[in-house]
């Protein structure tokens, strides 16, 4: 039965509808049409799209590159930003200066960010292979190589984003109780003892929050790559939203574009899902 | 297990403090035998944790000494120490099984493997886990928890004692009374000294050979349970010890007799005491119902609170004095009646400026 209380919800729910519901379900609707440059509205072309995808190697390889990339980066990103917040955990002078210096690159615009790194990297102007070339090494083809720009992009996202895993894991690790320090340190537990059974396993669930926040925001990798490399050289740097960009909004497949995005979305609920699970079993031990 | 001794022992938290206010342990003498049991009792923020602290070595001590069998630890570290400490929430290592939290301590003293388990059976029997050895510790119950926290620091054969940070609070009132016994059978077939910090004083009276009662950093008094009860050294002590507190009345001095108007008391011998403020303390389990037609004194019931098989009467005395009877008389009492009261003059405690003469 309709109240007037009800009314009240009335706000939240059109919001809801006009930035989530609508667009997901016309999302939908367009990957089961032809929509593209020359036919341009929505038709019914039934499966069409999704066996295409199915057979699409480009997207499937540019999944797998996804996989590798996010896999590297986030696991940089977490022993990095772990070993500098415990660095900054415990009193040291300057302390402060350098937990507001670490957290810059996050706060930095990525295409900003991005464009300054693509000078860093530049093969003859870039002072990368500057100071390579004076130990003896070089010139490193960073963004005109597929290892390179692979390494390139990974080094992007490492510097641009394990200040968030070092201010998420030093706000855990401030907020752990004393007493398990002092009874490691009663029991008589080094120090590499203490941060295996004490330390790590009380930031298990942050970092696995912080793990999988940083794998949804990997799997979305776009601004850097487009603007480093464009995918290339090739396609060594595509990945998924990047691939499915070109598809929409470059060569205006809108119809197929939308049938890669709900299987993308798919596969990354599907696979988060059971990495969240693995991490909570291996790292919490989460069995019941 | 060892002889304890605090030589002047005192702590402030301040680099340079000032006066004595400043100190958060005031500077103590106290020696605890080895094989004891130690209760250090106390509001909160009295300085008991600060105590525990300095002994098992977590914090250093701004003034004085600590000796371990007449051997100055002062300066030693935690584990130098030999001590085992369980907190007020119970520590363990979750992703170990009960048995690998208890070789623990054992392991990170480079134990070898078949002695390890052989003493890991021995305390896990003596603590009644050995069902539960191969179980994951976080699965277990706060009790359960606490007991591993125990088993770590008895698991060792070289600790000289065991501090007990208010280990209890978190645990079910019904499992308390098991735990609180379960550590004084484990202190009698081990002969380990065993320290307990609480602020519940049943808790320290029901455990201890012997309690420390402390306020505003500096010990009250030191004695057996029924010491503390039946003679307070000042009338914090006779407050804090006891439910409820003990009654304090005003007296009158005429002559070297003690009169106290307000039980009709009128005969006590004032002894060779100086000038000073005079009150006398009486437990209110020591003070009895009379019929008010037969008793000197009479007051009036303002409130009856039935505890079970005890009684708690709030009483007002004829002088307006307010003070309490724990009885078991289970006569009606009406509030507003009134009954005669009467106390045996042995139990009758005289304090002068707050402390026992």
């Amino acid at each position: 039965m309709l109240k007037p209380k009800h009314f009240f919800l009335l706000p939240a729910l059109l919001t809801l509808a006009a930035i989530i519901l609508f667009p997901l379900i016309f999302t939908v609707r367009v990957s089961f049409s032809s929509w593209d440059v020359y036919q341009t509205g929505l038709d019914f072309i039934g499966g069409r799209n999704y066996a295409r995808l199915f057979q699409d190697t480009r997207f499937w390889e540019s999944l797998l590159r996804l996989s590798g990339m996010s896999f590297i980066t986030v696991t940089l990103q977490y022993v990095l930003g772990f070993a500098l917040a415990l660095a900054v955990w415990k009193k040291m002078p300057g302390g402060r200066v350098f937990r507001v210096l670490f957290l810059v690159p996050m706060m930095t615009t990525p295409v900003v960010m991005s464009v300054i790194w693509r000078t860093v990297f530049h093969e003859s102007l870039g002072p990368a292979n500057d100071l390579l070339s004076m130990i003896g090494i070089g010139p490193v083809p960073w963004l005109s190589s597929a290892t390179g720009a692979f390494i390139s992009v990974v080094i992007v996202e490492v510097w641009q984003w394990t200040p968030f895993m070092f201010l998420l894991l030093l706000a855990g690790l401030v907020s752990l109780p004393r007493e398990p320090y002092l009874a490691a340190a009663i029991d008589g537990a080094s120090p590499t003892r203490t941060f295996w059974q004490v330390t790590f396993p009380l930031m298990a669930p942050i970092s696995i929050g912080a793990i999988i926040i940083r794998l949804i925001e990997a799997s979305k990798i776009m601004d850097t790559v487009n603007v480093m490399t464009s995918g290339g050289p090739g396609t060594a740097t595509e990945t998924p939203s990047y691939y499915i960009y070109i598809r929409g909004l470059r060569d205006f497949q809108v119809g197929y574009s939308a049938a890669l995005s709900l299987a993308y979305l798919v596969l990354m609920i599907i696979t988060l899902t059971i990495i969240a699970k693995l991490l909570m079993r291996f790292l919490v031990g989460k069995d019941d | 297990m060892a002889e304890i001794t605090l030589k002047n022992l005192g702590h402030s938290y301040f680099p340079q403090p000032k006066s004595e206010e400043d100190y958060a342990l005031k500077p103590v003498n106290l020696v605890w035998e080895d094989g004891k049991t130690y209760a250090l009792l106390g509001p909160s923020g009295c300085g008991k944790t600060t105590m525990l602290n300095i002994i098992s070595g977590l914090l250093h001590p701004s003034d004085g000494q600590l000796l371990f069998d007449g051997r100055d630890v002062t300066n030693k570290t935690t584990s130098e120490r030999n001590i085992a400490q369980v907190f007020q929430f119970p520590v363990i290592y979750t992703t170990k099984s009960v048995r690998r939290n208890l070789s623990f301590p054992l392991e990170c003293r480079d134990w070898d493997p078949k002695k390890i388990s052989g003493r890991v059976a021995e305390v896990s029997e003596m603590l009644e886990l050995d069902d539960i050895l191969d179980m994951p510790a976080r699965r277990l119950s706060a009790d359960q928890k606490q007991l591993i926290s125990l088993g770590r620091g008895l698991v060792r054969d070289d600790v000289s004692a065991v501090l007990l940070d208010e280990p209890l609070t978190v645990i079910d009132p019904q499992m308390k009374f098991s735990l609180r016994r379960k550590l004084r059978e484990i202190n009698r077939q081990t002969g380990t000294t065993m320290i307990l910090v609480t602020h519940d004083q049943s808790e320290a009276m029901s455990f201890a050979d012997e309690v420390v009662v402390m306020k505003d950093g500096r010990v009250q008094q030191s004695g057996r349970p029924e010491q503390l009860f039946e003679r307070p050294e000042n009338t914090f002590v006779g407050y804090f010890i006891g439910s409820p507190p003990i009654n304090l009345f005003n007296v009158d001095v005429k002559g070297d007799r003690l009169n106290c108007p307000a039980l009709a008391l009128t005969d006590l011998p004032r002894g060779d005491l100086g000038p000073g403020a005079l009150q006398i303390g009486i437990r209110p389990d020591h003070l009895n119902f009379s019929d008010p037609s037969e008793s000197n004194a009479v007051a009036m019931v303002e409130a009856c609170e039935n505890l079970g098989i005890d009684r708690i009467v709030s009483l007002r005395a004829a002088n307006g004095e307010l003070f309490k009877v724990k009885s078991r008389l289970r006569q009606k009492i009406d509030v507003g009646s009134k009954l005669g009261v009467s106390v045996a003059h042995k139990d009758v405690l005289v304090f002068q400026d707050g402390v026992l003469t």
